[in-house]
């Protein structure tokens, strides 16, 4: 076992959202929580996973609060898989989408889904477990 | 740098100038002093004696001390006549038309949902008939950020947070069976150059049905805040430009469709986003002036520019706060218009607003406790005296509003005009001593944060250099660890919690693939049938417009005619103008 490193995770929002009130919100737990957090705004499903492998980190964390959860959040695990990371990244969804778009997303390949209110303590927790279930080195 | 005045210096040189004969008389008042303090250290509790003074905690609250009690000598140099007056007179603190509520009731404009055109055209006609006097079109998100329905950016976003509009055939199903000449329609454009691209399509949809432009009524939002500071994406325009496409918006709209309201200043989504009331408004009013003063520069009068001036704000938790700021900016924007820009019409110095409810205050747990919330919030708009109003929906942390919720939202405006009697009385509040304080302190610190965006060089500037993005990032974050603390009460959420409470069974809007289809088959149809040769050339002339310096707005209005598409003439302005990134601050 190496030392333990600082958990990383790259924040983005899909090209058109026009909220980050979310997703800054996050930044924020997760930063008081001792991780790295880098947060590139708005782009491309595959921008983002280019951005992903290049910064290497540990988790991506999406937020998205005008639909495109789905159909672009398919794009996303589509381009992890592409680049050989889905196994090894924890992938996050946060944001407002109907209920019933929760076992969609999962069945997609999202690790973790997050709605408002959630806490920084559930956040953390989930994303540190994960972390280590996805086996690190 | 240039040592122009700034509007704080000028309103307080004037102010000084002006006599005031104090409404309490000062040796009662005297009086009144020794006999609080009496009163004070008798009576009151020696832990109240001691913390006199508490500061509210609430989602997006300004936090400022209130006392226990408050008494005349809050407002001891109170001048009725120049602080107050009547109602429908200077300075308009009261109110801005002398019967109020009795004369005209605030005009209830529910936003009109999530769908396809033919859907909101129906979902329009159905909130009409339910009651609402006004129109508010709420755009899906591609719409808003200006891409065609068949731009791959808009994939599965088409038709989610509200309406699709590529082009003019769009429009014209939205207002199906609508006589425009009639209803009020406040279109949500957001941006100057969604403003610039949509709403010539509106007055081209009234030149095919015969109505003249000067018949049209209602507004549109057309705020370079919006694009360069609220919203995020990942193609804007500089906020200089942004701010030069908004006054072109203005001045055409000025001048040929003079019934329209041109500007909505969006202090709402600023502080929705992460602000305080204060910088909400102080914003919004740091870019009424800075527009007319561009508007002067290009020779135009103040007092004929800002008659169509109106403004958009976000009533939230903190209820006499609320009502105290609604009537403190009626104040101050009008001292700013009659002592800063000279006006005599009054109408330019109406402070004329539209109001919807905060969302952010809204949680997804027990959402139906949403329900309340809203309705204090709606009540602080109506005593604060707003012209305008929308009340958000119980679901709104599930999804864009059911019908079900919508008509929920009108009921509750319904309910508090026809049922509670607070719409019988003018400015019913006016005059207590708690009110009159914070309508005081309010308007001092909103004029206090106008003059620091000033000092900076002005909003541009204050938005160019990412000092207000950041400052929205603080808030966020405070606010957070605030309710994380629980210093920050939410019922539900982290105060009276029930832990057995379960996911609400919410009716949602879903997603439909086939609106897409359907919305990608008329563009293909319309690129098809039009004179692409003519879309060229107009296209080409709106580029050469937006480099060289002609009204943008007159040649977007041409490229509507021609049948150029949203996405089509956005990618004009970004080819003109290049992209910008905002500064991001986390």
């Amino acid at each position: 076992m190496t030392e333990a490193r600082r958990i990383k995770v790259l924040l983005a929002q899909f090209s058109l959202e026009t909220h980050s009130r979310g997703i800054i919100t996050v930044a924020g737990m997760l930063r008081d929580s001792g991780m790295e957090v880098v947060y590139i705004g708005n782009n491309t499903p595959e921008q983002i996973m280019e951005a992903a492998v290049h910064e290497d980190v540990d988790v991506v964390g999406i937020s998205s609060y005008c639909g495109g959860e789905l159909a672009l959040g398919k794009d996303l695990i589509e381009e992890a898989k592409k680049r050989g990371v889905k196994d090894r990244m924890v992938f996050l969804m946060g944001g407002i989408f109907p209920p019933g778009d929760e076992p969609k997303l999962r069945e997609i390949g999202f690790d973790g889904i997050f709605a408002p209110g959630a806490t920084k303590e559930e956040i953390a927790s989930f994303i540190e477990k994960a972390v280590a279930t996805k086996g690190r080195s | 740098m240039s040592e122009e005045k700034t509007t704080k210096q000028i309103l307080e040189e004037k102010l000084k100038a002006r006599k005031r004969t104090p409404l309490y008389n000062p040796e009662l008042l005297q009086n009144l002093a020794k006999d609080f303090e009496t009163w004070k250290n008798s009576v009151v509790p020696e832990e109240d004696r001691k913390n006199w003074e508490v500061i509210p905690r609430t989602i997006l609250g300004s936090e400022i001390p209130r006392g226990l009690l408050y008494t005349p000598l809050e407002v001891a140099d109170l001048d009725y006549t120049e602080d107050l007056g009547f109602s429908g007179a200077e300075p308009y603190t009261r109110g801005l038309h002398a019967n109020m509520y009795r004369g005209r009731v605030f005009t209830m404009r529910q936003l009109s949902g999530a769908g396809s055109p033919s859907y909101i055209n129906q979902r329009i006609k159905w909130l009409l008939g339910a009651g609402a006097t006004g129109i508010n079109l709420a755009l899906d998100l591609a719409t808003v950020q200006m891409y065609d329905s068949d731009e791959p950016e808009a994939k599965g976003q088409v038709g989610t947070v509200g309406v699709p509009i590529d082009c003019v055939e769009d429009m014209d199903v939205i207002f199906k069976d609508i006589p425009l000449d009639k209803v009020s329609a406040s279109i949500v454009t957001h941006y100057p150059r969604n403003t610039a691209i949509l709403f010539p399509m509106y007055l081209v949809l009234a030149e095919q049905r015969g109505i003249p432009w000067d018949r049209l009524n209602g507004s549109v939002q057309n705020d370079f805040v919006m694009e360069n500071l609220v919203r995020n994406a990942a193609e804007y325009i500089p906020p200089r430009d942004a701010f030069r496409v908004q006054c072109d918006n203005i001045e055409f709209l000025r001048k040929n469709v003079p019934r329209w309201n041109y500007i909505t200043l969006n202090g709402y989504n600023l502080r929705e986003a992460g602000t305080s009331g204060v910088t909400e408004m102080a914003v919004a009013m740091a870019n009424g002036i800075e527009i007319l003063k561009e508007m002067s520069r290009r020779g135009y009068d103040a007092d004929w520019v800002a008659q169509r001036m109106a403004f958009f704000w976000a009533p939230a938790n903190d209820f006499f706060e609320e009502v105290a700021r609604l009537r403190a900016a009626r104040r101050l924007w009008y001292r700013i218009m009659k002592y800063r820009f000279g006006a005599k019409n009054p109408r330019s110095m109406w402070e004329r607003c539209h109001v919807q409810t905060s969302g952010i205050s809204l949680q997804r747990v027990e959402p139906m406790n949403n329900v309340i919330r809203a309705a204090y919030h709606a009540l602080a708009a109506i005593l604060g005296g707003c012209q305008s109003l929308h009340v958000d929906s119980y679901d709104e942390a599930y999804s864009t509003p059911s019908e079900e919720a919508s008509l929920l939202s009108l009921r509750t405006q319904q309910i508090i005009e026809a049922e509670t009697a607070i719409t019988q009385v003018v400015d019913p509040l006016g005059g207590s001593f708690y009110v009159e304080a914070l309508t005081n302190e309010m308007e001092r610190r909103i004029l206090d944060e106008i003059d620091e965006i000033e000092r900076m060089g002005g909003l541009v500037k204050a938005i160019e250099s990412g000092w207000l993005h950041r400052r929205i990032a603080n808030h966020i974050h405070r606010e957070q660890r605030l309710i994380e603390q629980g210093v920050i009460k939410v019922v539900g959420r982290n105060y009276y919690q029930n832990p057995e409470a379960k996911e609400p069974e919410v009716k949602v809007h879903q997603y439909s693939e086939e609106l897409r289809q359907e919305m990608c088959a008329k563009l293909e149809r319309l690129r098809r049938e039009r004179d692409n040769e003519q879309v060229n050339c107009a296209l080409k002339a709106l580029k050469e417009a937006c480099q060289k310096g002609g009204n943008v707005m007159q040649y977007c209005l041409e490229a509507a005619r021609a049948g150029a598409t949203e996405g089509e003439m956005r990618r004009v302005f970004t080819d003109a103008f290049g992209t910008w990134r905002p500064p991001v601050y986390i």
